[in-house]
């Protein structure tokens, strides 16, 4: 749980003494050129033929309540890098990755030694939005070109900075299709809301009910429940004696599951319209323990195992072993081929002039298992695709659906 | 009205099958506690093990109720093992020391089983027996949380017989407040310590099962459950079998009803209550009369 885990590498090579390239001599090389100097140029040469390794640095939560989400964000990357046969645009990639326990200063602390001591090319990460937060201001004082994957609002608003870049969505892209999608399907239906009671959960909830009263729709009683709720007993209990016809939910993780199993239990499936952030659906890390409970459930997400983009995924991470692929095993792969498509269109080095790096990036967008991904240069922030998901049973168990997609969603960004 | 009835009905219930889920994790960490004055927080390790052995139990497709006793089963034998290296060690050692061996393992046992059992949420096939409810005024409750309560009632009075009116009960605590005493009477107290930690541990993993349909099973659990454990012995105070159900009565319907009163603000209301109770009652709910030198 807290303890400090080894770093992870992918490659290894001989280390690199910072932007300079030069080569540590070490005690052996020095021996050995020493006792067999007609040796020299041949254990030389192949060190200059070698370009520079490509650092990536990656903080994710690999322990703490995030642990399964984070191994598979960790998971996603490597098959990313792997299918580039770890080099991207010839460059070898060295990967290193580093847990934040969840905990903003555990990842202020981490982001600061892969800068300072690793001295990264670049920096990607985080699943915590709360992290994400703290480590805009560090990123951002130290000019470190990063690929940050919170989902707060407010970092494609007021906390964007011009050295991030957001490969994945807003919350406000879930919660306000959710609303859409009800008020098309279902219009002038009194809704109730259930979630977490924590940023996302505030988030995804008031930007639900901000569109769904905008577009003329009847919010009912709003339910919160503290992070990590162990029973679930006592709201559902209060649901259905509220007897609304619809809900709109965000819990994530084991809140999720212990949800969506006693509202099973609680005989409130089928009786009460069930719609909810995909956070609360995820394909790997929830709908697999929730039996049945889930089936017939609606959600909006920017990531289904049922998108056209996402098919090669798919396929991919499941010749790895791995389930059908979730939020953020899609997430860290897609932030992978973000990261090779900004060190294609740069030759290789895309730390070096990182405004080219974000000019060629907004220029033209780059093909991911989310789909297309245009940049908004406004904020740094992808423009997605966001699918209506139907939780469905098939063969090997619930599949999230695609039913609907509201293509090219952008984020109201400073305006908003 | 009658909707009122059910709903209050409903709610109640909530709260017994919570308190019975403390109840039957409580006693195991109470019984090490107040018996052998031995802080053990490896306590949740042994939970989360009994949820992981239930659950893979239940997926073999053996019979079901057999998953209850292989639970108390393997977590007994873990016990035992770490009763014999390094917990004998420490019995006669401050409290600090026990709570940092203890703690240190826990942290290594969650990283074990998180490498064995795997980081991704796992939750147990329930017996189509268990998935039925009942209705009570019109409103539906689930047969499984009958199930925890009955539970919780045999298995707690089972084990206040066993403690209480046995004559090995009465050892145990006579080895407590005098162990000399006890070796002179020709009884290894060091077997007699042996078994209450396997007893202790055993229960650990037996609430892991039957709580496994309630919490499921996912790393990180161990510490949310030994918490709860720890706030439900000190509140219903220490050293007293009547305490840890009284505690767990306490702790559950604050939790339950704190939810249905002030949704926003459960946990500041239950653990606000309960600080308050605290601070009347220092020594928790039912003190013993003083026995220790």
């Amino acid at each position: 749980m807290n303890l400090p885990r080894p770093q992870q590498r992918i490659e290894e090579h001989g280390h690199a003494s910072g932007d300079s390239g030069g080569v540590r001599i070490t005690r052996r090389r020095a021996l050995a050129g020493l006792g067999t100097a007609t040796l020299l140029p041949a254990l030389a040469a192949p060190a200059l033929a070698q370009p520079r390794p490509l650092r990536i640095g990656m903080i994710t939560s690999l322990s703490g309540p995030f642990t399964a989400l984070g191994e598979s964000m960790r998971a996603g990357m490597r098959l990313a890098i792997a299918q580039a046969d770890d080099r991207f645009a010839g460059r070898p990639v060295e990967l290193i990755v580093e847990d934040d326990q969840a905990r903003p200063d555990d990842g202020v602390r981490k982001a600061r030694k892969l800068i300072g001591q690793d001295k990264v090319d670049l920096l990607c990460g985080v699943i915590s939005s709360g992290v994400a937060l703290a480590l805009r201001d560090v990123v951002t004082e130290a000019r470190m070109p990063t690929f940050l994957l919170g989902s707060a609002n407010d970092l494609a608003r007021k906390a964007a900075s011009p050295f991030i870049l957001r490969p994945t969505k807003t919350n406000w892209m879930l919660g306000s299709t959710a609303a859409r999608w009800s008020h098309e399907k279902h219009p002038g239906t009194r809704v109730i809301t259930a979630a977490s009671d924590y940023a996302a959960g505030r988030e995804f909830v008031g930007d639900f009910a901000q569109t769904y009263q905008g577009l003329g729709g009847q919010i009912g009683r709003q339910f919160w429940t503290p992070l990590g709720t162990a029973d679930f007993g006592p709201l559902l209990t209060a649901i259905a004696a509220e007897r609304p016809e619809s809900i709109y939910v965000f819990f994530a993780g084991s809140d999720a599951v212990r949800f969506l199993r006693q509202w099973k239990e609680y005989r409130l499936a089928g009786r009460i319209r069930l719609m909810g952030t995909g956070a609360c659906f995820d394909q790997e890390d929830v709908l697999p323990a929730v039996g049945d409970a889930a089936l017939g459930a609606v959600n909006t997400f920017h990531q289904s195992p049922t998108a056209p983009a996402s098919a090669a995924l798919v396929a991919a991470y499941r010749a790895t072993g791995k389930p059908l692929p979730g939020e953020f095993s899609t997430t860290g792969y897609v932030c992978g081929q973000v990261l090779r498509a900004a060190a294609e269109r740069t030759g290789g080095d895309p730390a070096a002039d990182w405004a080219r790096t974000r000019k060629v990036l907004f220029d033209a967008s780059v093909e991911t298992a989310f789909g297309a991904m245009p940049f908004d240069p406004r904020n740094g922030q992808a423009i997605l695709d966001i699918h209506v998901n139907e939780v469905r049973a098939s063969e090997g168990g619930l599949v999230n659906t695609v039913v609907h997609t509201f293509p090219q969603l952008r984020d109201p960004g400073p305006d908003a | 009205m009658p909707d009122f009835l059910g709903y209050g009905a409903i709610q109640t219930l909530n709260a017994l099958s919570f308190s019975a889920l403390l109840l039957l994790n409580g006693l195991g960490l109470s019984v090490v506690l107040s018996l052998m004055n031995f802080v053990n927080l490896t306590h949740g390790s042994f939970y989360l093990l009994g949820s992981y052995v239930a659950i893979f139990w239940l997926g073999t497709g053996a019979p079901w109720w057999l998953a209850f006793p292989a639970a108390f089963l393997s977590a007994g034998l873990a016990g035992a093992l770490l009763e014999r290296f390094p917990f004998r060690q420490f019995y006669a050692r401050p409290h600090l020391m026990q709570v940092l061996l203890t703690y240190g393992l826990s942290l290594i046992f969650a990283d074990l089983m998180r490498w064995g059992f795997g980081a991704q949420i796992l939750t147990p096939d329930l017996p189509g027996l268990l998935q039925g409810v009942v209705f009570v005024f019109d409103m539906p409750f689930p047969i499984f949380r009958l199930f925890l309560i009955g539970a919780g009632a045999v298995l707690g009075l089972a084990l206040w017989l066993l403690l209480d009116r046995t004559l090995w009960g009465a050892v145990l605590r006579a080895a407590v407040s005098d162990r000399g005493i006890v070796e002179t009477l020709g009884i290894d107290t060091r077997r007699v310590f042996m078994l209450v930690l396997v007893l202790s541990a055993g229960l650990g993993g037996l609430s892991g099962a039957l709580g496994a349909g309630m919490l499921a099973a996912y790393p990180g659990l161990d510490e949310e459950v030994l918490l709860l454990a720890l706030v439900t012995v000190v509140v219903g105070g220490l050293g007293s079998f009547g305490g840890t159900v009284a505690g767990a009565l306490v702790v559950g319907f604050a939790l339950t009803f704190s939810k249905v009163w002030f949704p926003e603000f459960a946990n500041f209301t239950a653990f606000a209550a309960l600080m308050l109770l605290l601070m009347l009652r220092p020594s928790g709910l039912v003190t013993p009369p003083l026995r220790r030198l």
